[in-house]
């Protein structure tokens, strides 16, 4: 029987395979977890990219791939084994980047996408409540990213102010 | 330095070190979490109300005995 996380790595390969989406990430606290101490989170989040620019409507063909596998609604998620997983069409310039540079890793013998640290500190930066900033403090103390990259990362995404705030609020003394 | 922050220090220590487990290690932790959680979900009724039978009121709050005594 496949883990929880390897049946959702198959799912999101097949779905890619299969042209229902161009690519997927990880993202979110499933994605934090590969660079810091494990912390608790109740869904997986995934961000997709349309197989076409032309592509109106994203998730519904993502649900009907998902149904035909068995694979029902769970409130704003589909629920693929053991976890609810959540999928978040790229919204923005950042996302879409992070998407695009993601990283492949091997969850078990699978491989699996998933956004790499400093993407996910500027995507936290971008949200902006309390977990995101926790999920920048821990990828920091990780050493999986540096505060430099992180600034640059967030200047060229138009959030140098928030990142500064961010600095003098929790890193500078 | 004192023995509570020698102590301090090693669990901070011990807790870091679990950042050292391969992803997949961390990701069955979170699992076992979440699985944890959904058993308390299931089981959410009868523990709120021993939970409630168990507590003492707040402040301003009236019990259930009191408000039958005020009627």
């Amino acid at each position: 029987m496949l883990s929880g996380m390897k049946e959702v790595a198959e799912l999101l390969n097949a779905m890619r395979d299969a042209g229902v989406i161009r690519e997927y990430a990880l993202f979110g606290a499933i994605a934090q977890m590969r660079y810091t101490e494990p912390v608790a989170t109740l869904d997986a989040e995934v961000l997709v990219a349309a197989p076409s620019p032309q592509t109106l409507e994203l998730l519904k063909p993502i649900y009907e791939f998902c149904a035909a596998r068995g694979h029902g609604p769970e409130g704003e998620a589909i629920r693929v084994g053991a976890w609810p997983v959540q999928f978040v069409p790229v919204f923005s310039p950042l996302t879409q980047e992070a998407l695009e540079e993601a990283e492949t890793a091997d969850f078990e013998g699978i491989p699996l996408r998933v956004v790499r640290a400093d993407h996910l500190a500027v995507i936290a930066l971008s949200v902006g409540r309390a977990k995101d900033f926790a999920r920048i403090l821990g990828l920091l103390e990780s050493s999986s990213m540096s505060r430099e990259q992180v600034a640059r990362l967030a200047a060229r995404h138009g959030l140098a102010d928030a990142w500064t705030r961010f600095e003098t609020r929790f890193l500078n003394d | 330095m004192t023995e509570t922050r020698k102590l301090l220090e090693r669990q901070g220590a011990w807790q870091k070190g679990r950042a050292a487990l391969t992803w997949p290690e961390k990701i069955h932790m979170a699992e076992a979490v979440r699985e944890w959680a959904a058993q308390l979900s299931r089981a959410r009724s009868p523990m709120t109300a021993a939970v409630s039978a168990s507590r003492r009121p707040g402040i301003g709050e009236v019990t259930t005995r009191e408000a039958k005594k005020d009627n």
